[in-house]
């Protein structure tokens, strides 16, 4: 899926400017870094996105669809081919690694068989099987990041949106979530992700995003963190 | 199918997480619905005595004594009042025979009398208590009526007990289904906010509003309908060996009390259905507002 911000401008009550005038356009099965500091709007233009958020001013397509025309009725049916992983990981703390990667299906009304195969598959890729049973309180950052990162994978979404997914992680851990995100990318999936993370930018090089105070100051492809 | 397992596992796992809360509701909806249910019986039981009591009450219209009236005209021309629901007309050769009977062996006494003094009468029955005093202006506004005779006090007080019977069991009623409905609402009301960022979270994972909501709207309907069949089952239990004590130490009453089983089952299945509506309804509108304002993008 390719997205496509025109001229976006989000601003919130009573008179913050969270992104200010922001056109870009992101290929299908490309790899973004979105970078800046904390407040500079990474996480506001990840949330128009998954239309978490709606824009104040200019559109937001994804697979030339105009998020703001979406009815609310079909915003679920959008949303599972959206992998999203946040960096509070969202995760429901009364189930199980288990159960928290097997409702996503379970909502989509997918057999109980084809649920257990398919979580049990995606356990495994993030390396969790013996944790299965766990609670997420029960599990490290790390772990609970690639919790996180299993259900978004659960449906094969087309798109993955990682808000910070190593921002609590130690290098080791981040390390090793990185390696599944270039994974989830190399199988043709595109990933948006935000990240604070010098190393990963530039260990990678892929296409970087940079915003600053809610405006766009670079978008250049096998970039650096710093300009 | 797939889904409504679904569904049904997540309303157990809210009932068993909230199974304090849910006990308190269920049994506070008991309760409402066992009074709402236990009034209505009441006041459907005193209706049905008073409605009897009506029906025995009876206005009676003596004509003037004039052997030049037309007593078929008078009678039609009564039982076009809209308040009359039965005549008879009585001669006066009836009215007689009929006061002999009653008088038994002191009957003689009227042989005294030499010419029957009594005139062609009417005994009217009327709709409802109420309508007796509005007959018997009616009445005593015609010419060919001489007399009007009937339980005036009697009337008055049957028919202000009627009145005050049907307001009682409306402010019970309302009461009722306030209360219930406030439970029920309130229930809900926690376990959607104890679970507010789960909702959240199920919602940006691709869960429709539907899946979210339905687990939380069965809850409570679930709730009621258990509620509404305790009270069912309470009312069942009391109001049998209730009615039978009345009738052994009343037994005047006999005829005046619903005392067919078909009946008294029928009006708790109706009692049921309605707790888990009034459940189903309550649960639905809280849902659907607290869904709505979770899942609004900003």
């Amino acid at each position: 899926m390719n997205i496509t911000f025109s001229e976006v401008t989000k601003t919130f009550e009573p008179d913050i400017t969270a992104l200010f005038d922001i056109s870009l356009n992101i290929e299908q099965g490309e790899f973004v870094y979105v970078i800046g500091q904390t407040g500079s709007g990474k996480s506001t233009l990840l949330r128009l996105i998954t239309r978490e958020l709606l824009p104040s001013a200019g559109t937001v397509a994804v697979g030339g669809f105009d998020l703001r025309r979406m009815r609310r009725a079909d915003v679920p049916y959008y949303r599972r081919d959206v992998g999203l992983v946040a960096q509070d990981f969202k995760l429901i703390s009364s189930l199980t690694v288990y159960e928290n990667i097997a409702f996503v299906m379970e909502a989509m009304s997918v057999p109980k068989r084809i649920v257990a195969e398919r979580t049990r598959d995606v356990i495994n890729q993030v390396g969790l099987w013996r944790r299965r049973f766990m609670r997420p309180a029960q599990l490290s950052g790390g772990e609970q990041q690639r919790v996180a990162i299993a259900r978004a994978l659960a449906n094969s979404p087309s798109l993955f949106i990682a808000d910070e997914p190593t921002g609590n992680l130690d290098f080791h851990t981040a390390a090793e979530v990185m390696k599944i995100l270039f994974a989830i990318n190399a199988a043709g999936v595109t990933v948006v992700m935000s990240t604070h993370n010098q190393s990963i930018v530039n260990s990678s090089r892929q296409r970087v995003i940079e915003l600053d105070n809610g405006k766009l100051i670079r978008d250049e492809k096998g970039g650096l963190y710093q300009a | 199918m797939t889904t409504f397992k679904y569904i049904l596992r997540d309303t157990w796992r809210l009932i068993v997480h909230h199974w304090v809360l849910g006990l308190l509701t269920l049994i506070t909806a008991g309760v409402m619905l066992w009074i709402l249910g236990v009034t209505t019986l009441l006041s459907l039981n005193l209706e049905n005595l008073l409605s009897r009591l009506e029906s025995e009450l009876v206005v009676q219209a003596y004509l003037v004594k004039d052997n030049t009236l037309d007593v078929e005209a008078v009678a039609q021309k009564i039982q076009s009042l809209e308040y009359v629901y039965a005549m008879k007309i009585y001669s006066p050769a009836d009215s007689l025979a009929k006061l002999q009977e009653k008088m038994g062996s002191q009957s003689r006494a009227l042989d005294m009398l030499g010419e029957n003094p009594i005139p062609f009468n009417f005994e009217i029955h009327v709709h409802k208590a109420e309508d007796v005093e509005h007959l018997v202006d009616e009445l005593n506004a015609m010419p060919e009526v001489d007399d009007v005779v009937y339980a005036g006090l009697v009337v008055k007080r049957i028919s202000a007990l009627s009145r005050i019977s049907s307001r009682v069991a409306l402010i019970m009623f309302i009461l009722s289904v306030i209360i219930t409905a406030l439970v029920v609402y309130n229930t809900i009301h926690i376990s959607l906010y104890s679970r507010r960022e789960e909702i959240g979270i199920m919602y940006l994972v691709g869960a429709t509003r539907a899946y979210i909501a339905t687990p939380f709207v069965l809850e409570g309907t679930l709730l009621s309908l258990l509620g509404a069949c305790i009270a069912a089952a309470g009312i069942i239990g009391v109001y049998f060996p209730g009615m039978a004590m009345i009738q052994a130490n009343l037994p005047f009453l006999r005829n005046s009390i619903i005392t067919d089983r078909a009946v008294i089952f029928r009006f708790c299945a109706l009692l049921t259905g309605f707790g888990a509506t009034l459940g189903w309804v309550c649960s639905y509108i809280i849902v659907a507002r607290f869904i709505n304002s979770i899942t609004k993008p900003e």
